[in-house]
Parts: C-alpha cells; structure tokens; sequence
C-alpha cells in the first residue's frame, strides 16, 4: 500500500458538487427520513458555494438526487426567474449539466423556497423544499434538545394550545405560512414557509418530497401516499388562504394563490404566484400550443 | 470552470440509491439495482458507518470502504446472505430510539420476490393496500422485528433478488393473505 | 410572456456580481502572496473559522471576498466540502507544541518559564501616520536572548494535576481514528466533549468575545484566571499506509486554559484551542467551556445556546438571508391578519 492509495485524481470540482462521501451521507439520512416520515433526521450539513439560509439544506438533498437525465427546476416564492431561484439553477447545471426547465411538467426534481406548484406533481417527480426552521415547536420550546425530546414523547399540548389560544383572542387560527401538520398520525412537521393553501397538496400527494434544512442541519421526508393533517380542531375546519376568487390581472387565472401587488391608486392587483402557469395561461391565450397539467385545485376548491 | 464529468462510481452509486430510494418510499415495488446488494453497499458505506456482513468476500469490499466491521449489536447496516444469518442479525441490531428513530439500523438481506406467501402492504407510500408474493423470508421474520420496535424505533429492511430490491420500511404494515 | 420581462432575475444577478468583482478589481498571484505576508493574523482567524489550515488559500479567499471575513469562511469552507478526507493526523499534545509564546496569569512563574513572545500587550497603540507622509515605518531588530528558551513547554495543567489541584474531568477514551467529527455529524446535544472543542475552534471570533464577555461580566458562574495562554506550531503527524508515522507539515495554533475554583473545592479548567493565532478568541471561548457545565438551559452561556450562536457560516448566512423576498409567507399572514379583522367586525352587534 502506498500514498496513491488513499488519494485520488485531482479534480477542481466532484461531479454534483458535494464528494462522495458527502453524497453517501446524504442518502442514509435520506432513507431514514423516508423510514420515518415527518421526523427530523439530524446530518452533518457541509457547507455550499452559497450562504446559509439561502437554500443550501435543499441543496444538498438536491445535488444528492441529481442524475446524468434529471430535468432541474427551481422556483423562489413561486418564480422560476427570481433571482436566487436562478442563482441556484445555475449552480447546479454548473456542476452536473442538469437540463433546466420552468415547466412544472417537465422537471423531474423541483427546488422550491416557500411554494408548491400549483399543477399536480405525479409519482415520478421529487419535490425539495428549503426549510429555513425545521422545527415547529420552536415557538414555544427554542431550545432544540428539549423540543426533541417533546417529538419522542409526541408531546404537542403546548403547540394546541398556542392554536387554541389564537382562537380566543382573534377569533381564528393566526397561523399564516408554514402551518403545523401531524405527519402519519406521529410526527409534526413544519411544512417550511409554504402558505396554507400549499399544505394539503402534500397529503397523500403521488410525489415523494424531502424538506432540509442546510443551516439548522436537519432533513425530512413526506413519502407518496402519507397522511400530512394540519393541526385543527374538529369544530374549525382547515383555512386555506382566501384567494379563490382572485384573478390573475396578468394571465387571467383564477383560483390560484396569488401576489398582491398594491397599486398608486390604492387599491391591490393580483398575479399567480406560480409564474410559469402564469406564463402557460398567457402563452395558451395568445393561442400557442402549451400543456397545462391538472390542477391541485379546481374552481378554487382543493380536490383531493 | 470546467464542467465536471461524472465518474462509473458517480453512476452507479446514483442509480443504487436511486433504486433504494424509490423502493423505499413505495415499499412493495420493485426496483432495480444496476449488479446487486454490493452496490447499495458502495452507495451508502464509508468510514463513517459501522457494518455487519455475513458474506466474507462482500465483507472484504465494504472494509476497502474504510467502514467498521462490526457485530451486529453494533452495525448500523448489515448485510445478510441467508435467511438464518437475516435472523441472527435483526434480533440484535439497534433499533434506535424515538429520540433518534435515525439509529435504526438498516438490514439488508435475501429473498425471492414475487414468489412465495401473498403479503398486503399498508402504510406511506402506499396507495391504499399492496399485494406481493415474497418467498425465502426466515420464519418469523416480522414479527421478531415488530416484537423488537416500538414505532419510530425500527430496524428498515432492504430484500434483495439478484438486481432486483422490494424496501419495507418501519413504517409499513404487513400481513399474509 | 409579461412575466419574462419584467423580472429578469438571470441578468440582473450577473451584472450584480460583475459590479461587486469590478470594484475588487484584478485578483493576481501578487495580491495573495502580498495578502498573506501583511495579515498573518487575519488569515489566521479566517483558517480557524474556516476549520482549514492553508494560508494560500485563506488570503485568496480574503482577496476574492474584499475582504468579508463572513465570505472570506464560506469560501473556505465551501472549498472544504469538495475535498475527499485522506487520512487522520495524530492528536496534538500540550507538551509537544513549538512554543512562540506561553504565559500564565495564576502564578508569578511556572515550570518552564513565561515566555512573552511576539506580543503588543505592552506596546502602546499609536498610529505610525508618518506612513502617510511618506516615511517607512520600519521595526526595531530583535537581539536574541542570551539563553533561548527551549522549544517545547511542560504543561501548567499537569503540574497542578500532580499536585492535587485541578479536577480531572472525566475521559472518554477513543481511538484517534473515531473521535467524533462535527465536520461529518450533525451536533447534537448533549454535545460530545470533541463536537464542543470542534465547535469552539470553529466559530465566530466575534460571537465566542460577545458571548464570552458576557459571562465575564457575571453571566456566567465562574471567573476566568488564565492558567496557560499559549501560541506555538503543532507538527501534524500522520501514518504512511506503511505503519510509519511522519510529520505533514506545521500549523500555527493558539490554545487558552482558563481556571477557576469550582464547587468540589479543587479547580475547574475551561480549554478552548484553535488553528492560528487568535488570542481573543481561545481566551473566550475556554472562559464559556469553564462556564458551561451547569448551566441553565436559555442562558448566555449554556453549551448549546453559545455553540449554536457562534457558527460563523449558519448566523451570517441566516442573517443576511432575510434580504431574500418572503413576500408568500407575508401574504399568508395578511390574508389571517384581514380574516380576524372580518371575524371581529361580524361579532359586532348590529
């Protein structure tokens, strides 16, 4: 045995950026969330060309999963040309020629910060959201080790209570993005930022999706076909956001969650935060020839 | 920069894991590995993992990995060749704690897929019920590991058939049909 | 195709990045072998933050960063990620270090001797702004000692430990090659004493003076003394796969012991090391490892309050991600916001 032996070519960059033994890392821990849905499984996190809080969690799972094929798309709030949306996507065709697209129906992995496409994700699609706080008890237990220990003993009281609290004093749930779901009737997950209207296309979805977290180093799974039930009370229903009467001033759209964009006059315009279904909508209604997939929601109602 | 080129490692280990994934996250279908178990032992083994393998010829590449060869009270993969050595293995390896469900370990061993008792598939990842015939199982195999775990403690179970894998995962519940 | 052209998100953060590297200018040999030789001490911090000793590197990434130590470290330690990990050197030990500089506060002398070493602790800081009209400002030359001292020191800690003083604190014994990694484990708590030295070695030199200032000023139970402050050079041994053990090369160290009278009546040691230089650093952090045993969950001081607050790469990172847009999480909240609003005006009794 030699020097040689423990060494390799060199090479300025690995392929997919992260070194083997970063990758093989990645996917144990990815296996056990995926054993485990909803539970937050604890890695090493190595660090990206970008910072922290910026998407590196997704990433990491991301470039894990990248494949020679693997057709890349990477939206941010939504847009596919938001700027760090296209920082990301040009990283990755950067460091393993993934073929990019805008196109929901085209991508076989999705990067996403705080949204999930509005067209239906099938079976053969992964779905990474960036997580910037995995953990949903954070507001009312910060101390990590502690509120570990309340996920081992299923010990959510204070997270009800936290709800239960909102509705006495505003008469409704005040939880805005990132709203709290029981995870295979186990594990409560934060579904990262995405808004409440995105929650239920993760229960029981056909698409597998992974939720990391880079800065915080922790990493979770939803699995096909896995219950995902935000926290409600029996008698108050679940309350997605009222944007089902909006319509995209854009491309016409209806019954999609949308920006509000306030206007000189006073007033508020909406766009579909979805951008490329909104470019699809416009492209259609110029008359080109554009495929737009099933919808999560029809008539502004949620259809399972 | 110059764009880096992916490696045979490269490809093999993404399409082993690639294979596992999807095998676990639709327990009950089956996927296929590009050689064998060998691979998923390339795709997840280094020094950072401690290793049981009941094989000495897969145990010598899994040590070339820079991996600990361990017992299997101690492994956090192991990887069986038979029904008795599967057995053997999951009666003792750790199985984690719903502080860290991560700890299971995970066991990789032989069966014959699509032959054998009709077994019925619920839990995530599956859609409603999965019905699949698998064969060469030790008796008793899963009720030792249901006997063993109290869910999220679990011990996540990879058959292998030649190139062909089917997971069940902690998550699933199985019964014969 | 609206959409297309008001964002534009590809362009605009190519020019961006051409606006910051133009002010920058040309990043030449020249300027990082010139960066290296006028900053020791800052290529220093950003090697330890960095958790990787190659001073060539760290003044490339101070050069390519203008200078943001906080990108100067992510660089760094991004460049890390990508390579493979060859072997493990051997462990450093206390009485081996090529000692520049060893003092210690708790006793007048020590077995060994104080050595000063390259220090301004004495110097008086005024401005040399004859510089600036075009003088050199140009050192005195050193006139050696009669007597140098020897190159290796014993350490304090031991002779204490001889004499019944210090309490040992409980050792887990580990094979070199296992000791944990927390740059290939996550941490978690209650931290390994090996993730908790890692950690401190790695963090942020102005979060570990912050967080250590305040348990100086009576956050923390314990008062620091420093038992042994110490500069030098660590030889990194490591096995040739034929058996034989060989030195890779020297890397600058700093190291702080900080004491204190613990509960059991003998004395407890707070120990915080580093890659470089850095004697702020090592004195903070040993002064929070003296304080962290005991301490309340929440506090300044407690272990995981201070090792997660002091990660250079997650705090600024996390920090200066909220420029990115949140506008679908602030949607989400004004759309319950306006909901309870509803909700308030229908209780309103007509």
């Amino acid at each position: 045995m030699t020097l040689s032996t423990l060494t390799r070519p060199w090479a300025a960059i690995s392929w997919g950026f992260l070194d083997a033994s970063a990758k093989r890392e990645m996917r144990r821990k990815m296996i056990k969330a995926i054993a485990v849905p909803g539970c937050q499984m604890p890695y090493a996190s190595r660090e990206v060309p970008m910072a922290r809080g910026w998407g590196t969690g997704g990433l990491q799972v991301t470039l894990t999963l990248l494949r020679t094929d693997s057709v890349v798309k990477v939206i941010d709030q939504g847009a596919d040309d938001s700027v760090n949306a296209a920082s990301i996507r040009r990283f990755l065709s950067r460091v393993s020629a993934a073929a990019e697209t805008w196109d929901t129906l085209e991508a076989t992995l999705i990067q996403s910060r705080h949204r999930v496409p509005e067209e239906r994700l099938r079976e053969d699609q992964v779905l990474v959201l960036q997580v910037p706080n995995p953990e949903p008890l954070r507001p009312v237990q910060p101390n990590m080790s502690i509120a570990r220990q309340m996920h081992a003993d299923a010990d959510y009281g204070r997270l009800w209570l936290v709800l239960y609290e909102q509705m006495v004093r505003s008469g409704r749930i005040m939880q805005g993005a990132a709203y709290p779901a029981l995870v295979n009737g186990r594990h409560v997950m934060t579904p990262s930022p995405i808004p409440r209207w995105d929650v239920p296309k993760l229960h029981m979805a056909r698409h597998l999706t992974f939720l990391s977290a880079g800065r915080e180093k922790r990493l979770y799974a939803v699995p096909p076909f896995t219950r995902v039930e935000p926290l409600v009370f029996s008698d108050v229903p679940y309350k997605v956001e009222d944007h089902a009467d909006l319509v995209c001033h854009r491309s016409g759209l209806r019954g999609v969650f949308m920006n509000e964009i306030p206007q000189d006059g006073g007033g508020s315009a909406f766009e579909a935060s979805d951008s490329h279904l909104g470019i699809k909508a416009i492209r259609r209604a110029e008359g080109a020839a554009t495929t737009i997939g099933p919808m999560w929601y029809e008539e502004g109602r949620f259809r399972p | 920069m110059a764009l880096p080129h992916p490696t045979p490692d490269d490809l093999r280990d993404t399409d082993a894991f690639e294979a596992l994934m999807w095998a676990m996250a639709r327990p009950g279908t089956v996927r296929s590995l590009p050689e064998g178990a060998a691979d998923l032992a390339l795709a997840l083994l280094d020094r950072e993992t401690r290793v049981h393998a009941e094989d000495p010829e897969l145990a010598r590449r899994i040590a070339a990995t820079g991996a600990a060869l361990v017992t299997p009270d101690r492994a956090d993969h192991a990887f069986c060749t038979t029904a008795a050595g599967a057995m053997a293995a999951l009666a003792v390896l750790p199985v984690g704690s719903a502080l860290y469900p991560d700890e299971g370990a995970t066991l990789v061993m032989p069966a014959i897929i699509g032959a054998g008792p009709l077994l019925g598939l619920t839990g995530p990842g599956i859609e409603g019920q999965c019905r699949l015939r698998l064969g060469g199982l030790p008796e008793g195999l899963l009720d030792l590991r249901s006997a063993r775990c109290r869910y999220p403690e679990g011990i996540d179970l990879v058959l292998v058939d030649g190139r062909r894998i089917v997971g069940l995962p902690r998550s699933v519940a199985v019964e014969v049909l | 195709m609206a959409y297309v052209a008001t964002r534009g998100g590809e362009r605009a953060i190519e020019q961006a990045e051409r606006l910051y590297r133009e002010a920058l200018g040309p990043i030449t040999p020249e300027r990082v072998a010139e960066l290296r030789l006028a900053l020791p001490l800052l290529v220093d911090r950003v090697m330890g933050e960095a958790s990787l000793y190659d001073p060539d590197l760290a003044a490339l990434a101070l050069a390519q960063a203008g200078g943001d130590l906080y990108e100067a470290v992510l660089l760094l330690r991004a460049w890390r990620t990508t390579q493979p990990r060859l072997t493990i050197a051997e462990p450093v030990r206390q009485a081996e270090i090529l000692t520049h500089r060893r003092i210690s506060a708790a006793f007048k002398d020590i077995p060994g001797g104080q050595i000063l070493g390259p220090t301004l602790d004495y110097a008086h800081r005024i401005l040399a702004t004859e510089v600036m009209e075009g003088e050199t400002f140009t050192p005195a030359p050193v006139t050696p000692a009669a007597t140098p001292a020897p190159a290796r020191q014993p350490s304090l800690a031991d002779w204490q430990r001889a004499n019944g003083l210090v309490a040992d604190p409980p050792r887990s014994e580990v094979a070199p090659d296992d000791i944990p990694d927390v740059t290939r484990e996550p941490l978690l708590f209650p931290a390994s004493r090996a993730h908790s030295l890692q950690s401190l070695a790695r963090a942020d030199t102005g979060g570990l003076l912050a967080l250590g200032y305040s348990a100086m000023r009576g956050y923390g139970n314990a008062h620091p003394t420093v038992n042994e402050l110490r500069l030098g050079e660590a030889e990194v041994m490591v096995r040739h796969p034929s058996g034989a053990l060989f030195s890779a090369g020297r890397v600058r160290v700093s190291q702080a012991e900080v004491t204190s009278k613990g509960k059991s009546g003998l004395l407890d040691l707070g120990f915080c090391a580093t890659f470089g230089w850095n004697e702020v650093k090592v004195i903070a952090g040993a002064t929070l490892d003296l304080n962290a045993s005991g301490a309340a969950k929440g506090s300044p001081v407690e272990e995981e309050f201070v090792l997660y607050h002091t990660e250079p790469v997650e705090a600024s990172g996390f920090c200066i991600h909220f420029k990115l847009p949140h506008y679908v999480t602030f949607q989400s909240s004004l759309d319950a916001l306006r909901g309870a609003k509803t909700a308030e005006k229908d209780e309103v009794p007509a």
